[in-house]
Formats: structure tokens, sequence, C-alpha cells
């Protein structure tokens, strides 16, 4: 073993100081998660339905659970890290030698019970395992582990976390060209742009709404009749008078195609292309994004989203339609293993991002200032850990219904959420346990690759009112 | 009602070797095998007065003709929308020849489909005008919907989903196609027939469709010479007597993308030929020996079946099932190996095979050939003929 690495691994074994929230769970802090991360169940922010729930009043989102005991953000001071924390002597020793960019790739949360509002939570984290040098594909670095207890105000265990981290040096051929701007990878400069709609005047309306996020359908004034691709007539009348309407954006997939050659360069392949019928009634042809060719299904709901390919082009999108949350909860003898959950798609607005980052009480720069994410070798701000798991949480409760009880989730990260791409969950109930556990498997991707991959175990009531 | 039904016919054949690679001008090919149709009726090129080509054809008539040594054309036209010509040039050449416009007409197509311009490669570089014809690719190639393959596949995703039809049913359309190619010495695949397996196991174009659901790109040439059936019966062969021959566009048509209609699990503009065809002849699908039904993609081979009456709407993958269009099934189709497994010379090599099944020249000759159908390009305006018998 190297000095470093020997060195790296002075302290594993040992914990750190217990770190105490500074404040206890609270309803401010609950309610901005809830929001970001468009969690709805109401025992987590509506007290009446809270005491009225299995928790007995109200209680926060189980995947908080580390949230708590996170530093915070103290503005004109330096970095809140106690150095006594063997975890964070270690990621400064890799700092100093040269692994300054930092990924979460997995994090496993065990809930002994939720946290309800007053808790005061204490966190003590130790140093499980640094490991040899590897290379991956951010870059050559040292996985980080570490376990960590939280307990309550009686010093009774609520849950642990079990996480590890990557701290890589950014490879070569970036560092060589500086930090900064050199950082953005290659192929979004050099790919060409797409075929370049044509148009005339008989249509540039309809290309001109989609500048402005809109989706037009000729309407003839006469009987209403809603043609697409547009006509110059009225096909049932003759009659040549027009205008528009705003397509509500709902559809369903009609027919698709997934071409996987010839490869042209402008497009990723393979890709999938869609005849969608609008809910006006009217069809066209589009891209589907944030889903795979297995996923496709004739029916489907989508709806539409919208992209710039040229500085005076925009297309229309469609991707999968959110699911309504469950607003009854599942029995658990309703659930059978193989039971697929509804597709969740996350649009990564970067608002999503930084909001979320922020909300989970995550203030790492790399979420929501692109330059020092650059310079830290990434393509741009990225979305956090937390975030990940609290949208998974709320995506798998959106499906179970409010009553759901989640005893863990444990999650590995890939491809990161970048802003401008869409992550889709999807997943399945893969067991359920003699004692009715029921585990749910998940992954969810975006246009990279799979961002997530896990698995959670919850319980359900054995019957519903 | 089709007037020039059995008033014509088809006197003489000509092609080039079907190839990937020919090493010469689709012009030189075009000379060749419009000299051949001439040379195999007997009729002096120099006698030819009529000429009708495919709008997408480049050798431009006046170019062969002047190559033939043509005297003077007294008839010259040209049918759109890519391979659904096919059939249209030789409806196009009965009416002039019924009418008297020409005694002579020469159809032909030639290219170097393969070694120099391939269809298959995509539209992501053409119509970049602001005329109508251009403007019509804007709503799917922005998309990434490029190629034939593509504007096909759409169709088929939508008639599996409402017919159950697999891609092991498209796959039996090429194993049938394949096995008659491979006795077939003018077939590119000659003596390569494939199994369901191999069809299964081919590479993903554009999914639905498989790599040996798509049609060849192919260099090659192919003429017809055409004239009034008294005249053909004075020629050295037996006259392909043109039973009818039909175009046919539907309601809200456009070119293989017409996604907007009401239905897209059938082809209406091929429902269109069909219905003139059975009605100009009073024949119907029990009367057809064999079939050569235009197979750029296999998913649309079912839809004709369908569309002529061979089966009922969504019964296609029934009615194939048990080898019905293979050689001694009740309907053999493509028995040139179509396009599929002969080349893809935009259906005309198609017609010159219905030729050989009524002559009786066939390398995969049907037996009691009273009258052969022919389809043109699907997805495009299209259209058909059958070939009969002389009296």
């Amino acid at each position: 073993m190297s000095d470093f690495l020997e060195q790296l691994r002075a302290d594993v074994g040992k914990a750190g100081t217990p770190s105490v929230s500074r404040d206890p769970v609270n309803l401010p802090t609950v309610r901005n998660w809830c929001d970001a991360v468009a969690e709805a169940n109401p025992y987590f922010t509506d007290p009446a339905a809270a005491s009225a729930g299995p928790h007995g009043g109200l209680v926060a989102p189980p995947a908080m659970l580390n949230a708590w005991t996170m530093p915070g953000l103290i503005m004109g001071a330096p970095a809140p890290r106690d150095l006594d924390r063997p975890d964070a002597n270690v990621y400064a020793q890799l700092e100093d030698a040269g692994f300054t960019g930092v990924v979460a790739t997995n994090s496993d949360l065990y809930f002994d019970r939720y946290l309800r509002h007053g808790d005061l939570i204490t966190g003590v984290t130790r140093l499980v395992e640094v490991s040899e040098q590897k290379t991956t594909r951010l870059g050559n670095g040292h996985f980080v582990t570490t376990e960590a207890e939280f307990t309550d105000a009686a010093g009774e265990r609520v849950g642990s976390m079990r996480f590890r981290v990557l701290k890589y040096a950014k490879p070569e051929a970036l560092a060589a060209e500086g930090d900064g701007a050199a950082a953005v990878p290659a192929e979004a400069t050099d790919r060409p742009l797409r075929p370049k709609p044509k148009f005339n005047q008989d249509q540039e309306w309809f290309w001109q709404g989609l500048r402005q996020r809109e989706l037009r359908i000729q309407r003839f004034t006469d009987d209403g009749s809603l043609v697409h691709p547009p006509a110059n007539a009225n096909p049932k009348t003759q009659a040549m008078d027009w205008d528009w309407v705003v397509a509500s954006g709902k559809a369903t997939l009609y027919s698709f195609t997934v071409p996987h050659y010839p490869q042209v360069p402008s497009f990723d392949y393979p890709h999938v292309v869609g005849l969608v019928e609008l809910e006006e009634g009217v069809r066209l042809v589009s891209n589907i994004i944030g889903l795979k060719s297995n996923q496709l299904e004739i029916g489907m709901a989508l709806e539409v989203c919208f992209v710039d390919t040229h500085d005076d082009v925009t297309l229309h999108q469609f991707r999968p339609a959110k699911t309504p949350r469950n607003s009854d909860t599942l029995a658990v003898a309703a659930v059978k293993v193989g039971d697929q959950l509804p597709l969740g798609p996350v649009p990564l607005d970067p608002l999503l991002i930084v909001s979320t980052a922020i909300a989970t009480r995550d203030f790492q720069e790399v979420h929501h200032d692109r330059d020092i994410a650059q310079t830290r070798g990434s393509k741009d701000i990225f979305m956090n850990i937390l975030t990940t798991s609290g949208i998974v949480t709320r995506w798998i409760g959106d499906w179970a219904g409010d009553d759901v009880i989640f005893k863990n989730l444990k999650i590995g990260l890939g491809a990161p959420n970048y802003p401008y791409d869409l992550m889709t969950l999807s997943g399945a109930v893969s067991e359920i346990g003699d004692d009715g556990t029921i585990t749910v498997g998940f992954i969810g991707q975006n246009s990279v690759g799979a961002h997530v991959t896990g698995t959670a175990d919850l319980t359900l009531p054995e019957s519903t009112s | 009602m089709i007037k020039f039904a059995r008033k014509t016919a088809i006197a003489g054949i000509g092609a080039t070797e079907f190839s990937k690679n020919s090493g010469r001008t689709p012009m030189q090919l075009a000379t060749e095998a419009s000299i051949a149709a001439c040379v195999d009726a007997g009729v002096n090129p120099a006698d030819v007065d009529g000429i009708v080509v495919f709008s997408a054809e480049k050798n431009t008539d006046i170019e062969v003709a002047r190559n033939l040594g043509v005297r003077e054309l007294t008839h010259f036209s040209m049918i759109n929308h890519g391979g659904g010509a096919a059939c249209g040039v030789i409806a196009q050449a009965a009416m002039a020849l019924y009418s008297g416009a020409a005694k002579y007409v020469l159809v032909y197509r030639a290219f170097n489909e393969r070694s120099w311009h391939r269809f298959g490669q995509g539209v992501q570089d053409a119509h970049q005008s602001p005329e109508a014809f251009d403007v019509s690719f804007s709503w799917t190639t922005p998309f990434g919907l490029l190629t034939p393959a593509q504007w096909v596949a759409m169709f088929a995703t939508r008639y599996m989903h409402e017919y159950g039809a697999t891609s092991e049913d498209f796959g039996r359309i090429a194993v049938a196609d394949r096995k008659h190619a491979a006795t077939n010495p003018a077939a590119f695949f000659f003596e390569r027939p494939i199994t369901l397996d191999d069809h299964q196991n081919s590479r993903m174009i554009t999914e639905p469709l498989r790599l040996l659901d798509c049609c060849q790109e192919s260099d090659g040439g192919q003429a017809l010479l055409l004239t009034t059936e008294d005249r053909a019966m004075d020629l050295k062969q037996r006259p392909a007597v043109i039973a009818s021959a039909a175009q046919g566009v539907a309601h809200d048509q456009h070119l293989m993308r017409s996604y907007y209609r009401e239905s897209i699990s059938g082809l209406p503009e091929i429902g269109v030929v069909a219905r003139q065809l059975w009605e100009s002849t009073g024949l119907g699908p029990d009367d057809i020996q064999t079939a050569i039904l235009y197979d750029h993609f296999t998913p649309f081979v079912l839809t004709q079946l369908e569309e002529f009456g061979f089966c009922a709407e969504g019964e296609a993958r029934h009615f194939i099932a048990d080898g019905a269009i293979e050689m001694g099934g009740r309907l053999p189709i493509n028995t040139n190996g179509g396009q599929l497994g002969e080349a893809y010379i935009h259906g005309m090599n198609g017609i010159a095979e219905a030729v050989r099944q009524i002559r009786g020249t066939a390398v995969n000759q049907v037996d009691h050939v009273d009258n052969v159908l022919v389809t043109a390009g699907t997805g495009v305006p299209t259209s058909g003929l059958i070939l009969t018998q002389p009296q």
C-alpha cells in the first residue's frame, strides 16, 4: 500500500464528533423540500390530515433523514467543516492531492421511524472505507464510504445512512485545457444541427408559435375544422378563412418508429419518432423523449415540450405525461411482484436543479454555479443526491399512496442529471417478503444513461378504507 | 371506366444485369435496357414514337431517344411520385396507344441507386426550397424521420397494434421472396435463401423493421416496349396483354407519410387501384394465379393482399402463414425474388417478371397462368395492372 493510501486510511473505523442539527424538524424546512421535489403527501404539511394518518401527526419525508444535520450555509465565514470528522479529513487530503472533483455515488438510507416535527437530530459519522485509486469515467479517484447514525433527543436511533462519494481528478485532456469554459464537452459544439424546417407564408405562423412555446393547430373559421398539416382551403368546405388554436399539449401516442440506421450526425441513435394524436383530434409527427424503446406503448399519455434547435428554430417534442398521484393508498394484497409503477418523468430545468439543492440543504457550488461545476470537470451543474432520493421517494409514494411507510432507500448514481435533460423513472415490484415488505426496484434514465438505480423497501396497510 | 382494357400489350422486355455497382452511367444502363427491349420485341428502336418515364427518372426521354435513333416522338410524358409510377407509366402508355397518340411506346427506369445516390440514406440534406413539395417534408424531417424505411415503419407499428401482426409475419414475406430469388440467376441474391431466424436475427433498421424487411439498393436498368394488342400479335414474342392498368390517390394523400387519415392501417390508394382493376376487367382475386406485389418494405405486402381482397382486412398474416405466397401455394408472389431478392429497380423489373409469367418463360414459372397482378410503390400515389394471355 502506498504511503498516501495508508495516510488516507489512517482513520478508517473512527467516528467523528456528534453533529447536532441546528434546528429541530420543522414545517418550513419540510415544506420547502416538498415544494421542490413536488411531494404532495399531506402527512408532511397538513396537520389535520397528518393527525388522522398513520403517524398521528406531522412527519418529515423519510429521505430528509440526513438533511437535518447538514452544515448549512454560513455566508462570509469559511465553509463549516469539522476536521475532527474522519471523512472530512480524508476529503481534505484528497483535495490537496488534486482530487478536487466530487460526486456522490451511493446512498443507502435506513429509516427506523419517521421523524416528527420537533425532533432534534444528532448524527455521528464513521469512516468505513477508502478505496484504492480507481479509474472511472469521470477520472481517477478514490471512493470514500461512511456510515452515519442518527438519533433523537432521547438518544434513540431513528435511522442510519451508508454513503459513498468519489473524489476524483479531472482527466488530463480536460485539465490541460485549463479551468472554466474549455471544459464544455466537444460533442456539444461539433455536432451538426438538425435539418431545419422550410416554410413559407402558409405555415410560418406554426413555426412562429413554436418560438413562443405554443403548439398551434390550423382552424378553419367556417366550421371550426382543425387541420394538420395546414391546408390552403378547408378540405370539407373549400373555405379559405382560418386562424389557429393553441393546443393544450395533451396527447396520446398513436404510432412510432425507433430509427437505428442510417445514423445522421445531428441525431442520437436510436431515437424515437412518434405519431402523436393531440387531444384536439389532429395528429403530428414529433420526437418522443424520455422513453426507451421498450417503454413505448400505443395509447400512452404524452405532453408537449419544446427544444431550441437553431438560433431561430424551436421544435415541439413530446414526453411521457406525469401520472396523477394515487389518491387511495394501495393495500398490500393489491400489489403483486412484477407490478409496474407508472413512468415518472422529471424535466430537469435549471430551476429544479438549483432549488432542490437548496431545499435539500446542499449548498455545494456544483449544484448551482456552472462556472465552478465546469472547473471541477463537469459539463454543467447537476442534481444533488438528496434530491434524487427525494424525487424517487415522492414518485414511489405517488404510486403507493399516502399511507406508505418506507423502511429504506438504497440508490446508486450514474449519469449526472444535467439541466435541460429529462429523467424518466421506471420501476416495478421486485419482491414481497413474508412480513409484507414490498421491494420496489427502479431506474431513472436521462439522455446519457442511468442516473439512478436502486431499491426501496416499504410497507402498505393490510387494507384500505 | 377504363376503356383500354385488353387493347394494348407489352411486346418486349429488356434489362441490364442487376448489381451493387454497375460500373457505368445510368444513361448507359437506360440505353442498353431500352435497346434490349426493342430487340426482344423485334421492333426497330428507331420506330419508337412514344416514351413515358417516371418523374424520378434522371435519364431524359430525349437523350434516350437520341441514343436509339428515334426519328420522332409523338407522345412523351412523365408520371410522378417515385416507385408509385411503375404501373402508371404502363397505364399512360396504354392510353397513348389506345388513343392513337403513338404506336410503339418505350418505358424504362435506370439508375445507380446503390453506387451513386442511395434512397435509403435519408432526405436530411434535401428539400431546401419554400415550394410546397419541399415544405411538406418539414413536418417530419426536423424530427429525424428521414428515410423511406422510417416512413413505412410508422405505419407498420400501428398495423401490428391493430391486427396483432408480428415481425415474423413481415419476415415470411422476406423468406418467400428470397426463396424465389435463390433460383433466379438474374437475382442479386441468387442461391442465397434466408430462414425466418435469419430475418429475426438481422439488425434493426428502424423499429419494427429489420434489415431483411428492407429491399436492396440496386444498380440497373429495365425497359419495356408497348404497342397495341393487334400489332403485338405480329411481333416476335407472345404479347402480355394489358387487361387493365390504373393509378390511385386517396383522400388526404401524402408522400409515404399519409399519417393523418382516420385509419393508417390500410393503403386506400391501393384500394382505389384495386377497385378500378377489378371493375374494368371483370376479374377478381380468384382469377389471379400469381402476383408481383411491390415489396420495398415487407409490411405493405400484407396490406396490399388485404386491399385487393385476397383476404379480409387484418387477416393477411393468416393468409400467408402456410406458404400461400411461395411457389406451389395459393398465390405465389414476386417469383423473380421481388425487390427484396432480385433487385430494386423501382418496380419495373417486377413488370418484366409478370410478362415472363404470361409468356411461360419465368425461371420460377407458375402453372396455368392466365392473369398476373402487378403493383407499384406503396405509401405513395400508386398504380397497378393486370397482364393476361392473348386471345
